[in-house]
């Protein structure tokens, strides 16, 4: 009666609920004697408070916690009920929760079972883990009894205790099997839960606990459902497996439609599944044909289109449903299966509801078409006309970020739409609200415009770009305005009038554009200004170095960048000229012990950097016959405090023309003096002494600097076959492609083009494409094809061309 | 109250209802005097101590209904009994005769429970149970009194006696003066 009383007058009673008032009410949990009724109305209040988000502080909740826990001398039931539930929302606000233990126990032995439930729920709430042992008498009982509200509460509380009470939990292991056989369906599947929770890291326990169940002892399909995964994680766990699919097949003619999705569910699944074991999964879903079915088999046609094929006619009367979930995953699921032809009837079926699905969905579709395109690249019109339409629609980040990366994989992989799909981006990038989007979307103009027809159409959208965004984006478009004026010579002389009113800029942004990279440009460009002298002679842009690296590995530009200007200090070594290419850094001690000594090879004429004291090298292999000589340069030599880093240079002069691989043996000599611990003093006299390094290699690689080649193809064909070489390797050692191409990257130094460097974790074959300089000025190209075989390893054919046939040689052996 | 139920309660038709609160260190007996109490009293084999406090309810041959908080006596429990100060009509305090090296302890809890706000506005009566005098070897309720300082409360009424626990004698004594104490 009284619950019908509130439902009613649910708008004005809890309309406008104030905390304070709500709070001030609860003084009548206070009055004596009790009256149920309004106690309980305003604990309602209060809760729902709570569940509206409203915070209570601490101070506020531990005096309604207390207030509350007078209501304990009230018998009456519905009372007690609304008293549990608030007890477990303050539980882990208020303090001294644990005061109501007492009083809980004791309702676990009070005669009603509805009480007796809730009472445990609650109490398992308030424990903490030092506590626990207290109650573990009434929950182990708990499990056990026979009324399934109870004991199916007493488990569900011990899965809550069971996170910080392990042990405790563990050992009730046998209560919990009691009762998994339970007659109780929720008992039985809040039994099985537990029980796996407790077993969950002995893999054998678990085995043996699902093939037990799995004979049909159990009632409830919510069980059968936890089983289903149970099972489904274990054959996951080992590859291959295939031991317990019987089971997962034998559940699809459960008779509880739950069980039987929640079977197939598993089976598409699988890893590297089979057509044949799919087959009776997707027969079972067809049946269904709910939501979930629909999703689980729009996602099992993105790797197994086939499959899902024969549900396409019962797919086709789902895109109109007027549930819109179901009709986005019909259709594009469809999408995904069916052919060419209904390519434009689908597309014009979803574009007619993308404004009333959420965002979520929006993303199902785009991602629909991302694999569309690629599939049907003659559609590539519609797809793109789509997404751009989609692109100018209201939307989240994530939506729109969808929508970007499909069309960068159109204009990746479809040349011929690349043109049409930029100019889209163009136009978005103009009135974009999402500052990463558009640096993505410029750094990919800078890339793809100056190789497209036109390429000073986009010029005037990208230098909007610089004078109407942020300091981000700014830097972004100031990057790309320098991709445009390395490769187009034509458009060289704008750009460089735009760029320099760019420079005008206050310091923030140059700073900003400064840590996005384009310094060496940006550099040149200041000297240029700088030095009016200079100015007689047009810009000399052929005389930047197009390295990207520094874009896609700051840390490596920033180390040659501070290598750079700490030899620039050094007379002697600034005569050497620009530096060529700074090596890896190569630890030639352990360590732990105190010399550590870091190299770098520097390769106009190679030097050597060194820490710390003096370091002697010898020649100890070369491939050459001509002998180099060693130069030594001691710019200082420290007496003591030897932790304290400096750079030792030693310079190695190579004969002209003549790369030498070698082989370098190092000794660091020096001088040591005792300490005076107390002081730091150290003594007058000293001794010689040296260490013997690690020997250090200087190999192929470091001769080449790693250069970045726009249209790998096109240069490809221009250097000509008449400077190609080809070898064939076999790197049995190696166990993967990805692997493998890490290597050779390594290796050979060279720079990765065309996104070359990225392969998929199991990919069997792969092509490499790399690009570089070596010494002296000449470009080479290598393009690695690679395939892998348990077998033999990784069959590797490397073809380099350059129009140096000895450097062309030299590269190809390196592998080696 | 309703006007109608306390014209019924002054007529005697129905029982009025008061709040106790029962206070006094762990172990001092107190959950056992309350289940000796209790009209349906199972009797316990074992006390286990109270993890916070109890609510129990028992009709006495005075008219009146007692609803009683045992409140657990453990040390970090202490400071909660404050909380209920506001709604009691009387206290009472159970001393364990038999722990003489506690005794102190006892008296402290007592000074600052005094001392409180809350009781100092509110002159309700206390009764002092010298709980255990079955225990030989015991101190007697003047002595008790003597250990407690209670000649020293002065501004409201109060009254010991010797009480076993677990046969219940003497816990009778100690409530008659209660409901002489607390009728209008
Ligand atoms: N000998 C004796 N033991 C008692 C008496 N009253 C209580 N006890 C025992 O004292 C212990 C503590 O009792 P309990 O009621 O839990 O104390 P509480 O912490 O004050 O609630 C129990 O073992 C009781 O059996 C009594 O009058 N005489
Ligand atoms: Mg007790």
């Amino acid at each position: 009666m009284s619950l019908k009383r509130d439902d009613e007058s649910d708008q004005s009673l809890y309309a406008n609920l104030d905390k304070s008032t709500v709070l001030q009410e609860a003084r009548v949990f206070n009055e004596t004697p009790i009256n149920a009724r309004k106690c309980r109305a305003t604990l309602t209040k209060i809760l729902y408070l709570i569940y509206q988000s409203e915070r209570l502080q601490t101070k506020e909740a531990t005096e309604t916690f207390f207030s509350i826990t007078k209501l304990f001398q009230s018998q009456d039931i519905p009372l007690r009920q609304a008293v549990y539930l608030l007890i477990k929302e303050l539980s882990t606000v208020a303090e001294d929760v644990i005061m109501v233990t007492a009083s809980l126990s004791k309702d676990l032995t009070a005669k009603s079972e509805i009480s007796k439930a809730n009472a445990i729920r609650a109490l398992c709430k308030i424990t903490d883990a030092s506590m626990i042992q207290g109650i573990e008498r009434f929950l182990k009982q708990a499990i056990v009894d026979k009324n399934h509200a109870i004991s199916s509460a007493a488990l569900v509380s011990s899965l809550h205790l069971f996170g910080n009470s392990k042990d405790v939990v563990r050992r009730w292991a046998n209560e919990v099997q009691e009762s998994v056989n339970s007659k109780g369906g929720i008992t039985q599947y809040h039994a099985l839960g537990l029980l796996y929770q407790i077993r969950q890291h002995d893999r054998m326990a678990v085995i043996k606990l699902v093939q037990s169940l799995s004979r049909g002892t159990l009632r409830s399909p919510l069980a059968y459902c936890m089983l289903v995964r149970y099972t489904a994680k274990i054959m996951d766990e080992e590859e291959g497996n295939r031991a317990m699919y019987e089971s997962l097949e034998g559940w699809l003619r459960h008779r509880n439609e739950m069980v039987v999705y929640e079977a197939a569910r598993a089976i598409c699944n699988m890893r590297d599944v089979t057509p044949k074991e799919l087959f009776p999964a997707v027969s079972a879903l067809q049946l269904m044909l709910v939501f979930a079915a629909i999703r689980t088999l729009n996602k099992l046609a993105l790797s197994n289109p086939a499959s899902v094929a024969p549900c396409n006619l019962d797919m086709e009367n789902l895109i109109t449903d007027t549930n819109r979930s179901i009709a986005t995953y019909a259709i594009t699921t469809l999408l995904k299966t069916g052919n060419e032809a209904s390519v434009d009837r689908l597309m014009k079926q979803i574009t007619g509801f993308m404004s009333e699905i959420s965002d979520d969905f929006k993303i199902i579709v785009v991602d629909a078409i991302r694999s569309l395109c690629l599939k049907f690249p003659a559609k590539q019109g519609v797809m793109i006309n789509f997404l751009s339409n989609i692109l100018r629609d209201e939307g989240g980040y994530e939506f729109k970020r969808s929508i970007v990366e499909a069309i960068f994989d159109i204009i990746y992989h479809i040349p011929e739409a690349k043109e049409y799909a930029l100019s889209h981006l163009c136009e978005f990038i103009e009135d974009c609200e999402f500052t990463k989007l558009a640096v993505r979307i410029l750094h990919l103009l800078g890339v793809e415009g100056p190789k497209s027809a036109t390429p000073s159409k986009f010029i005037r959208y990208i230098y909007n770009r610089i004078i109407l965004e942020n300091a981000t984006v700014k830097a972004a478009a100031v990057s790309a305005m320098g991709h445009f004026a390395v490769e187009v010579p034509e458009l060289r002389e704008r750009i460089r009038v735009l760029l320099t009113r760019a420079l005008d800029d206050n310091d923030d942004e140059v700073r900003d554009r400064e840590t996005f990279s384009w310094p060496t440009l940006e550099n040149g460009l200041v000297n240029y200004l700088a030095h009016p002298e200079l100015q007689r002679a047009p810009f000399d842009i052929a005389a930047i170095p197009t390295v990207t690296r520094c874009v896609a590995a700051p840390g490596s530009a920033d180390a040659q960048r501070a290598y750079a200007a700490a030899m620039e200090k050094i007379p002697e070594l600034a005569m050497l000229g620009d530096i060529f290419k700074s090596s890896k850094p190569v630890e030639l001690t352990e360590s732990e012990t105190e010399y550590v000594v870091s190299f770098n090879c520097r390769n106009t004429i190679n030097d050597v950097v060194l820490e710390n004291v003096s370091v002697a090298m010898t020649v100890e292999a070369t491939t050459t016959s001509s002998q180099p000589t060693c130069h030594w340069r001691e710019p200082w030599r420290p007496s003591t405090r030897i932790r304290c880093p400096r750079n030792i240079y030693v310079v190695y002069k190579r004969n002209s023309n003549v790369t030498p691989v070698a082989t370098f043996g190092n000794t660091l000599k020096f001088v040591v003096k005792d300490c005076d611990p107390a002081t730091g003093e150290a003594d007058e006299e000293g001794y010689e002494d040296e260490y013997l390094l690690e020997d250090l290699e200087l190999t192929t690689a470091d001769y080449i600097q790693p250069t970045f080649v726009s249209d790998f193809g096109r240069t490809w064909e221009q250097v000509g076959q008449q400077h190609e070489m080809v070898e064939a390797f076999e790197l049995s050692a190696i166990t993967s492609v990805k692997d493998a191409v890490t290597k050779i990257i390594d290796i050979l130094g060279m720079e990765a083009c065309d996104g070359s460097y990225s392969v998929k974790d199991k990919a069997t074959t792969h092509t490499l494409l790399l690009a570089g300089m070596f010494v002296g000025g000449i470009g080479a190209l290598v393009r690695c094809r690679m395939a892998y075989d348990a077998s033999s390893g990784v069959t590797l054919e490397i073809a380099c061309r350059c129009e140096d046939p000895e450097v062309c040689e030299r590269i190809v052996n390196s592998i080696v | 109250m309703g006007l109608w139920s306390s014209f019924l309660t002054s007529l005697g038709i129905i029982k009025r209802k008061v709040n106790i609160l029962l206070v006094g260190l762990d172990n001092a007996g107190k959950s056992t005097i309350i289940n000796g109490l209790k009209v349906s009293a199972v009797p316990q084999t074992e006390v286990v101590p109270t993890v916070g406090f109890n609510v129990e309810t028992f009709s006495t041959q005075h008219r009146l209904t007692f609803t009683v908080f045992d409140m657990s006596g453990q040390g970090k429990y202490r400071d909660l009994w404050e909380y209920y100060y506001p709604d009691v009509e009387a206290i009472v305090f159970v001393i364990d005769a038999s722990d003489k090296i506690r005794a102190c302890v006892a008296r402290d809890e007592l000074e600052t429970m005094l001392q409180n706000k809350v009781l100092r506005d509110r002159k309700i009566p206390i009764l002092f149970f010298a709980n255990k005098m079955d225990v030989e070897g015991g101190m007697s309720p003047s002595e008790c009194s003597g250990a407690l300082g209670l000649e020293e409360i002065k501004d409201r009424n109060w009254t010991i006696c010797a009480t076993n626990g677990i046969t219940g004698q003497g816990v009778g004594v100690g409530l008659d003066w209660l409901a002489e104490e607390l009728k209008y």
